[in-house]
């Protein structure tokens, strides 16, 4: 077999891994939508950097970066405004700017398009190191903060009022969640980042006891869900993203069948 | 820990135009049971932010333990909300997530703690000993999804009492509760407030859920406060029959305090 088909799986298995353990943050916040937030905030920052002449992932970086720290500004406890008002807003505004650097750039409009439907069929050996550099930052992460994630995922107000810098913690958070999905955008795109980090997470909170298990879970089923949905692709022949939406959904319709019908704890 | 205290002067918070609270002076002291009564809208929660530091007021001065909180920034006036123990009113929190009811109490020390740090097996020993003194032993391993409205209101109770605060603030804790879980409620709370003399500061539009060792209530009503005494001498008084609009009687019935409702 050649070196290429393992190279794609284990990019599979870090980006699923990374997007799983990521998807149980943003789904506990009920973020979903910032999945799709940032893969547009990403590409337009990759339409400047290209009108700007500079590097295409720096200003996908910066931008996706600058949209996750943006929702920051928005304390729903103080302002009364639902976190996911402020991410449609974003989401018209990045999309409303793509079109305008689409608009302003006359070329090179494939290399925008295949950051929203990007394939892990092209992934390269350095991305995938990148990816999981910064897979493991993520784990980090997560370590380190463990007792304040769990407390904002929680309840915010509660975080608030008793002493925790809710805003300092949500803020490294959002750095960290752009950070993630703006270098695996890249390897996988976007449309299926956003299927990556809801599907596992969500099946995960359906059949799971206790925030370990959670994590551990949805980590080990966005890994899986990849590989085997590439594997699919690969022995049917079939295109591989899709066949990864469609595991990873399927993945969570049995988590949903087995809450609904075996065990609702 | 002690320092439960509050000072207010002169504090005025206004949204659009309005005057939402205004407080000319208000002392709670260390160790008080405090009820905090009045209508919808009176200005309970905003009093409540305000104690915390989350609603900086427009004018004058808040000091918690001695420490005046309208000039303090970041993280001082973050580290001294650690004093505080907070259950909030059931829309400010995520009852979706399968957290087991000890890892919610356990998020009590995640305040206590520095940021970062990981909890030891300290931190559990006063995570368990919560669960124990108020009956959830037997639960602890449960999910807090599983459980009925007044068991997740003990739970969050024991969490709040994990942080160690000084003090405890419960935001209208019987408010999606029945009859007799609300008693039972009132009473987990005189209970703790007798065991550990923290102060405590009971927030309730519901006359049903007064506490009868309530030290002091605090009858508010459109921002201000409208009567500030012992408790028989606050429901009995013409101003509280006129913000409520029905009068109001404490009846004493076997050791304990009743308060009736009279339509006019």
């Amino acid at each position: 077999m050649d070196p290429f088909f393992y190279l794609v799986i284990v990019a599979g298995a870090i980006a699923g891994a990374s997007t799983g353990l990521l998807g149980v943050y943003i789904v506990g916040m009920r973020i979903p939508f910032i999945g799709i937030c940032i893969s547009h905030g990403a590409m337009a920052g990759t339409v400047f950097a290209i009108l700007l002449g500079q590097s295409p992932i720096a200003g996908a970086i910066t931008a996706s970066i600058l949209v996750s720290v943006s929702l920051t500004a928005n304390r729903p406890y103080k302002s009364r405004l639902d976190t996911n008002v402020g991410l449609a807003i974003l989401f018209s505004l990045t999309l409303g700017l793509t079109f305008l650097g689409m608009g302003l750039l006359k070329n090179s409009r494939s290399e925008i398009l295949g950051l929203l439907w990007g394939s892990i069929l092209f992934v390269k050996r350095d991305s995938v190191i990148l990816i999981a550099v910064m897979g493991i930052l993520l784990a980090l992460f997560t370590f380190i903060f463990n007792k304040e994630l769990k407390l904002l995922m929680f309840s915010r107000s509660i975080a608030a009022a008793t002493g925790l810098h809710d805003t300092l913690v949500y803020c490294a958070f959002m750095i960290v969640c752009g950070l993630i999905l703006a270098v695996n955008l890249k390897a996988i795109g976007g449309m299926m980042i956003f299927s990556l980090i809801t599907n596992p997470a969500a099946a995960a909170y359906q059949i799971c006891r206790g925030h370990r298990s959670v994590v551990i879970t949805a980590t080990l089923l966005g890994a899986t869900t990849a590989v085997v949905g590439f594997l699919l692709s690969f022995y049917l022949e079939l295109p591989t993203g899709a066949c990864i939406v469609i595991v990873s959904t399927l993945a969570f319709g049995l988590a949903a069948a087995y809450r609904r019908f075996i065990n609702s704890d | 820990m002690s320092g439960g205290y509050i000072e207010f002067s002169n504090v005025k918070v206004g949204r659009s135009g309005r005057t939402i609270l205004n407080v000319d002076n208000l002392n709670i002291t260390d160790g008080q049971f405090i009820n905090l009564i009045g209508t919808n809208g009176a200005g309970k929660t905003t009093l409540l932010c305000v104690c915390c530091g989350l609603i900086k007021p427009d004018t004058g001065t808040v000091k918690l333990a001695g420490v005046n909180l309208t000039s303090l920034s970041g993280w001082r006036k973050v580290s001294l909300r650690k004093k505080i123990g907070y259950v909030p009113q059931s829309a400010e929190y995520n009852a979706d997530l399968p957290f087991t009811v000890r890892e919610v109490v356990s998020m009590g020390r995640t305040s206590a703690k520095r940021m970062c740090s990981v909890l030891d097996s300290r931190d559990y020993e006063i995570v368990d000993s919560w669960l124990e003194v108020l009956g959830l032993r037997e639960q602890r391993n449960q999910t807090f999804r599983s459980l009925s409205g007044g068991e997740r209101q003990k739970v969050l109770i024991a969490r709040a009492m994990s942080q160690q605060p000084a003090i405890l603030m419960l935001d209208e804790p019987g408010s999606n509760l029945d009859f007799n879980w609300k008693k039972r409620i009132v009473r987990i709370v005189e209970k703790l407030h007798k065991q550990t003399s923290i102060t405590v500061i009971l927030v309730s539009h519901d006359v049903d859920l007064l506490p009868t060792d309530a030290d002091r209530t605090i009858l508010m009503h459109n921002g201000q406060i409208l009567a500030d005494g012992s408790s028989r001498d606050v429901f009995e008084s013409e101003k509280f029959d006129k913000s409520y609009g029905c009068k109001f009687k404490i009846v004493d019935f076997e050791g304990r305090r009743y308060i009736l409702s009279c339509d006019k």
